[in-house]
């Protein structure tokens, strides 16, 4: 937070020139999925793809692990500026789901700009002999605002910016459970995506995700008892469908 | 434009990522003088002040109550007390020495959280209660007065000016049961001043609550059991110099000249390990965590060995040899003399009851495990878990109240759930 006046001093320069461009069209005709603007109304948009998250070397030591997550996106266009979002993610031992909603609105015909919350419920089961038998599940809320900037017709970058709450957690092993409500477990995540047509004309999405968080639902079982903000990044790798 | 616009992106995240990053530090705010001697406190009234007391001030940040215990470090002929309070809140304590330069019974010192980096300077005087009042007090008789602690302390700001007052409410919980400090006494992670698996760190083990440890041993090159966790000779736990490599890619000399711990301290060998443990603390019970591969007899010596010294000395110390994996239990197997070596077994109950270990030592993720707890017990072994770190587990583990000890790299947090409990 202390590089916000710089954060601030980059957008003041930056968000003039592009707001002064030609006049938009706020319903999306082109592929894409983090990019802040609507579907048509009634219409659908999926993304299917891969996110790489490796645990931070606070938690695994000199152990490095990354497991890939599946992950799978739908959009829903409900008025010109209004959208449904929805998102599963799995690596099977655990899953998470959204869902959540976004209002999106062009600032120029390149720039466009969207906020929006998302509603997240986890959980997990890990039963491995003599090692785990473990479950949790747990709610967040992500608030996010988004800015996308389209160069040309097919290449769309967009930053979001997202807080992560903890609304609720709950783990058990055996038949021993804890559970905790509130937001102790905040963080923040900052995501950048570069949606454009790659092979075959087909449109992919490429992002990284950096989060600062107390706790990541991807690696509940390492029962992180820090409480810092640990830097989680993830890649994201998609085909828009 | 467009260039413009990505270099900005990509600047504007590389910035976030690296920028945002935080640097965590705990400095320990208070020169210990780790001088001698007792001062006005006693035995008896060192005695007097061990139990559970209830906290009024200190604005909620340590809890309603907290528990009391005094521990030592000899070193010759001379011994060092320390009063460590243990909080209950975010695995906090408080670590006290004996003020001998004014004629009260004061305390002074620091406090820590050990989740996060909350510390600051404490110093606590010994007073009696009398119908409300607050009065000098200079023996164990108390004649139906309460004792209390009264003083000050700050959150790092340098000025202790914040009050706080323990009043005494019950005597610790008496059952037996071993808080088992991990990788003797904490994590490097932790901040604690000093690297985890080292001498330093084992004489503070007491001052975290701690009545036993657990040490990583692997053999060097020249196969000399040496302390070290990871499997590779990393930043994480050594100075940066350069090298790489395991313990056992490097002779014992070789460590010794060039490698430093995170807080500048020699890799120890395990000879130096147990020496410090039963001629300088109150320590009373080591888990040599079996990390190395090839055979146990020199680790199963040097457990006999100092077993034997501990039991000469009069002090209640057990060491324990731990298996955590088939090589290691393959390692045992092996010896050809099984007498005296006394084991912790971490895998299932079948292979406990098979090599008669007198400990059975399961994850702590596999829940409670109640029966199986029980039949152990009645066969007359312990049972502890490891490493339970997570503190709302912690602190329901410790209600079920059926466990012999824990392992955690938050002793204090697994003392206080024990002595405070009725």
């Amino acid at each position: 937070m202390r590089y916000l006046p710089i954060y601030l001093f980059i957008a003041a320069q930056l968000l003039p020139k592009l707001v002064a461009q030609a006049p938009p069209d706020s319903v999306e005709q082109r592929p894409g999925i983090y990019f802040p603007q609507a579907p048509q109304p009634g219409h659908w948009r999926r993304s299917l793809g891969l996110t790489f998250s490796p645990a931070p070397p606070e938690l695994t030591e000199e152990l490095r692990i990354s497991i890939p997550a599946v992950d799978f996106n739908l959009q829903r266009g409900l008025s010109r500026h209004l959208y449904l979002v929805g998102r599963l993610q799995t690596q099977f031992v655990q899953s998470s789901g959204t869902l959540g909603f976004r209002y999106a609105r062009p600032l120029s015909e390149r720039v466009f700009v969207s906020i929006g919350d998302d509603m997240n419920g986890w959980f997990g089961i890990l039963k491995i002999k003599d090692v785990f038998n473990s479950q949790a599940f747990g709610f967040k809320n992500f608030p996010n605002v988004s800015v996308g900037f389209r160069p040309s017709p097919d290449l769309q970058f967009t930053l979001k910016a997202e807080a992560i709450l903890t609304l609720y957690y709950q783990s058990a092993v055996g038949g021993l459970s804890v559970s905790q409500r509130g937001q102790s477990q905040n963080g923040y995540a900052m995501t950048v995506v570069l949606e454009q047509p790659y092979y075959h004309k087909r449109h992919m999405l490429i992002g990284l995700r950096t989060a600062y968080t107390r706790f990541n639902w991807q690696f509940w079982p390492l029962y992180s008892t820090f409480d810092k903000h640990l830097f989680y990044p993830e890649i994201l790798l998609h085909f828009i469908l | 434009m467009t260039r413009a616009f990505c270099y900005a992106l990509v600047g504007l995240l590389t910035s976030w990522a690296v920028g945002c990053r935080p640097v965590y530090e705990a400095p320990i705010p208070y020169d210990s003088s780790n001088k001698p001697g007792t001062g006005l406190f006693r035995p008896a009234i060192r005695r007097s002040l061990d139990g559970v007391y209830a906290v009024s001030g200190g604005g909620g940040q340590f809890g309603r109550e907290v528990s009391l215990k005094w521990s030592y470090v000899h070193d010759g002929t001379d011994t060092v007390h320390a009063a460590t309070i243990l909080t209950g809140v975010d695995a906090g304590f408080f670590n006290l020495e004996i003020n001998q330069s004014v004629d009260s019974l004061r305390l002074s010192g620091f406090w820590r959280t050990l989740v996060n980096q909350g510390t600051g300077q404490a110093a606590l005087t010994v007073v009696r209660k009398r119908r409300g009042q607050l009065l000098p007090y200079q023996g164990p008789t108390l004649a139906g007065d309460t004792l209390a602690l009264r003083g000050t302390f700050d959150t790092g700001t340098g000025s202790a000016t914040q009050p706080i007052t323990l009043t005494y409410l019950r005597p610790l919980n008496p059952k037996p049961f071993e808080v088992i400090a991990h990788r003797g006494g904490g994590r490097t992670a932790d901040l604690l001043g000093v690297s985890e698996n080292t001498l330093a760190i084992l004489r503070r083990a007491a001052r975290f609550g701690a009545t036993g440890v657990e040490i990583d041993v692997r053999y060097t090159k020249d196969s000399i059991p040496v302390l070290y966790h990871d499997n590779r000779l990393n930043q994480r736990l050594v100075q940066k110099n350069g090298l790489s490599g395991g313990i056992s890619d490097y002779t014992f000399e070789q460590l010794q000249n060039s490698f430093r711990l995170q807080y500048g301290e020699q890799i120890p060998t395990l000879e130096q390990a147990l020496l410090t443990i039963v001629d300088n603390t109150d320590l009373r019970f080591v888990w040599i965590d079996a990390k190395f591969s090839g055979p146990m007899n020199r680790v199963q010596a040097l457990q006999q060995r100092f077993n034997e010294r501990a039991r000469q000395r009069g002090r209640q110390l057990q060491i324990v040899i731990g298996l955590p994996s088939a090589d290691a239990v393959d390692a045992y197997r092996a010896l050809p003399n099984k007498a005296n070596t006394p084991v912790l077994c971490e895998l299932n109950p079948a292979l406990v009851r098979e090599l008669d270990a007198s400990i059975w030592a399961p994850r702590w993720t596999l829940g409670p495990q109640t029966e199986e707890v029980k039949a152990m017990q009645a066969e007359g072994r312990r049972v502890f878990v490891w490493t339970l770190d997570d503190l709302r587990f912690l602190e329901k583990f410790s209600e079920q109240g059926n466990l012999n000890g824990i392992l955690s790299n938050y002793a204090p947090a697994v003392a206080y759930y024990y002595y405070t409990t009725h």
